[in-house]
């Protein structure tokens, strides 16, 4: 007679997982897992990456800004002193505000590129429209987080960009004074200002970020993520999440959490760029002027750039208000891109949005070199000369440009380079013609257009499956 | 044979009670809201007041910087010696907000932010600025200095 064998009795792991399972019907779930793959083939798998970087950044947001609050005291006598004793007394306490500033700067340099990797790719079209809006919203929040943690050290720099910041949304019609009164916590910026920017920061941003976060996630895990587009090959396996994908992943953030290491070891203060160093300087005093070389965070100086191009009135608006309107209509576009674009909704190759991005990369990049004051140092104690900044800084966003028209043509084989080419001919005019700013965008604009209205005629009933 | 008439009759009903509790919703959203949007909004603080009369401290500063810049009310005022002449200008800049200052060697007020100009009476020389600066007078009474709104 054979006797059965008695089964190994179950590890604790396994027993918490059978009394898990039989309450929550974790098998699921865990099937569910088993069948998550990354697409693979058609563009590199670096792209997948980012979004995991940027999530990974923001936890050390969450933490590091924790930690902060343990010795943070908001007020008119406590802000900038509690700062400047976590940075000088407490034990790691730079360590922990320099974590701070360079993980918030790494984390929104991890989301723009995952941005504009999704929209290069065409990761937005059908059916993943509302995965780049919740996106965009995540990429609103950010900058959100940017500037009300900017307030919160109460010195010279912070309270001057709160006052150009906040004073901007006057501009918003109807509702303007009222959203700058309710921002400021009154017609100026004084620490009710910060009381404010205290509790966004630290309360209704991280709220919303949260959740934003979460929909977004699902989003991806319901639809999956986006396979390149020239190359959809329903029969190539992709790449099991679980544990191949995922242990990459967790590699990487490795990989980040050692740069962020070493940066903060090596430039507690930042790399003392304009708009990236976060040394203390002197407590802000409501009553001194601006100082000269202010400037707002890097990824705020385009649109701090634009301010200073327009005129005093254009259109029978202030300066300020016309500047504002473009800066909310190319952020429309930008937002609605799923469903402007037509063709990639409908899985053709899209090249004009390709561009599109490659136009806002040159776009931006020649307002902030130009808000750098690059090539436009004079004299000592003399104001830089803004024709001088505007002949440097054109040359190098066309030697820029060029490169990345070079990489297109030869590695990617791209041809629709229309938006670009508009982008650097009002590099070109205003920066090396010195043609004005405003009047350089219209002719680009206008050529732009007429271009568009010519290829799309030309191009209609073309369809191709290279990727472009 | 009344079925037909319930017919005719439960749609509007329906679409009636359906608009009363669409209606009853949105009265109820205003009423929770509407303390909210008036609590965001601060009490309004006093605007600028009477005639102002600058502290020695502010003097000391107004004699080793050429400018001082004071509050009076909610509103910042540019005190400053050009030509031998007192001046005095709001201060804060039409384009966006920020403080400007005095530029003694140029006779001009300057705002660091985005480069706006205006001369000494606050007309805009260059930059965005979409408006001047108003003018306050400032007059001198015995060793005193007093700042008083000028009138539009």
């Amino acid at each position: 007679m054979i006797q059965a064998q008695p089964e190994a009795p179950a590890s604790t792991g396994e027993r918490l997982y059978r009394w898990l399972d039989a309450r929550f019907g974790l098998g699921r779930l865990v099937e569910f897992a088993r069948h998550k793959e990354v697409p693979v083939g058609g563009h590199s798998m670096v792209w997948y990456y980012l979004g995991g970087t940027t999530l990974f950044f923001f936890t050390v947001q969450l933490v590091s800004g924790v930690l902060l609050l343990m010795y943070y005291q908001p007020g008119e006598a406590t802000s900038y002193e509690s700062i400047r004793y976590i940075t000088a007394k407490v034990p790691f306490g730079w360590l922990i505000r320099s974590v701070h500033c360079w993980s918030a700067h790494l984390m929104i340099l991890s989301l723009v590129v995952h941005m504009f990797s999704t929209m290069i790719l065409k990761a937005y079209r059908k059916p993943r429209e509302l995965t780049w809006v919740t996106g965009f919203v995540l990429f609103a929040i950010a900058l959100g987080f940017g500037f009300s943690g900017y307030l919160l050290p109460w010195n010279e720099l912070s309270f001057f960009a709160t006052a150009v910041g906040t004073d901007s949304v006057k501009s918003v019609p109807l509702v303007g004074q009222w959203l700058l009164e309710v921002m400021r916590g009154g017609p100026d910026v004084t620490i009710n200002t910060l009381y404010r920017f205290f509790a966004l920061h630290v309360v209704i941003l991280p709220l919303v970020m949260v959740a934003v976060v979460s929909t977004h996630l699902i989003f991806i895990q319901v639809q999956g993520m986006a396979p390149a587009m020239a190359y959809q090959r329903p029969d190539r396996p992709g790449l099991k999440f679980f544990p191949d994908f995922l242990l990459r992943d967790l590699l990487l953030w490795l990989v980040c959490l050692i740069a962020l290491a070493s940066l903060v070891y090596l430039l507690p203060y930042g790399p003392g760029i304009p708009g990236m160093e976060w040394e203390l300087g002197k407590k802000a005093n409501p009553l001194a002027p601006a100082y000269p070389g202010i400037k707002p965070e890097w990824y705020f100086l385009w649109i701090y750039q634009l301010l200073k191009e327009f005129p005093a009135h254009l259109a029978g608006m202030e300066g300020p208000q016309a500047a504002l309107l473009v800066v909310t209509v190319l952020m429309g576009v930008w937002a609605f891109v799923p469903w402007l674009d037509r063709r990639a909704a409908k899985g053709k190759s899209s090249p004009m949005f390709t561009d599109l991005a490659i136009a806002a990369v040159i776009f931006m990049a020649y307002l902030t070199l130009k808000a750098w004051d690059i090539g436009g140092h004079g004299a000592p104690g003399k104001l830089p000369d803004p024709r001088s900044t505007a002949w440097t800084c054109a040359w190098i966003t066309l030697g820029l440009a060029s490169a990345i028209a070079v990489l297109r043509i030869l590695a990617y084989r791209q041809r629709w380079m229309i938006f670009s080419g508009a982008a650097l001919l009002q590099v070109i005019l205003n920066g090396v013609l010195r043609v004005d700013y405003l009047i350089a965008g219209a002719v680009a604009l206008l050529l732009a257009l007429a271009g568009v209205a010519l290829t799309s005629r030309k191009q209609a009933p073309v369809e191709t499956g290279v990727p472009r | 044979m009344t079925a037909p008439v319930a017919r005719s009759v439960k749609p509007a009903r329906r679409s009636i009670l359906n608009w009363l509790l669409g209606a009853g919703i949105v009265s109820w959203a205003v009423s929770v809201l509407y303390p909210v949007f008036r609590y965001l909004r601060p009490l309004s603080e006093v605007g600028a007041g009477g005639p102002l009369k600058l502290s020695a401290d502010e003097l000391a500063t107004l004699e080793k910087s050429h400018f001082v810049i004071v509050r009076s009310g909610t509103r910042k005022v540019i005190v400053f010696e050009a030509n031998g002449m007192l001046h005095a200008l709001d201060a804060k800049c039409t384009h966006e907000g920020c403080t400007v200052q005095f530029v003694s060697g140029d006779s001009l007020l300057w705002c660091a932010c985005h480069n706006g100009k205006f001369d000494l009476d606050g007309r805009v020389i260059s930059g965005p600025p979409p408006r001047p600066l108003a003018k306050w007078m400032a007059t001198r009474e015995g060793t005193d200095v007093v700042l008083t709104m000028e009138k539009a």
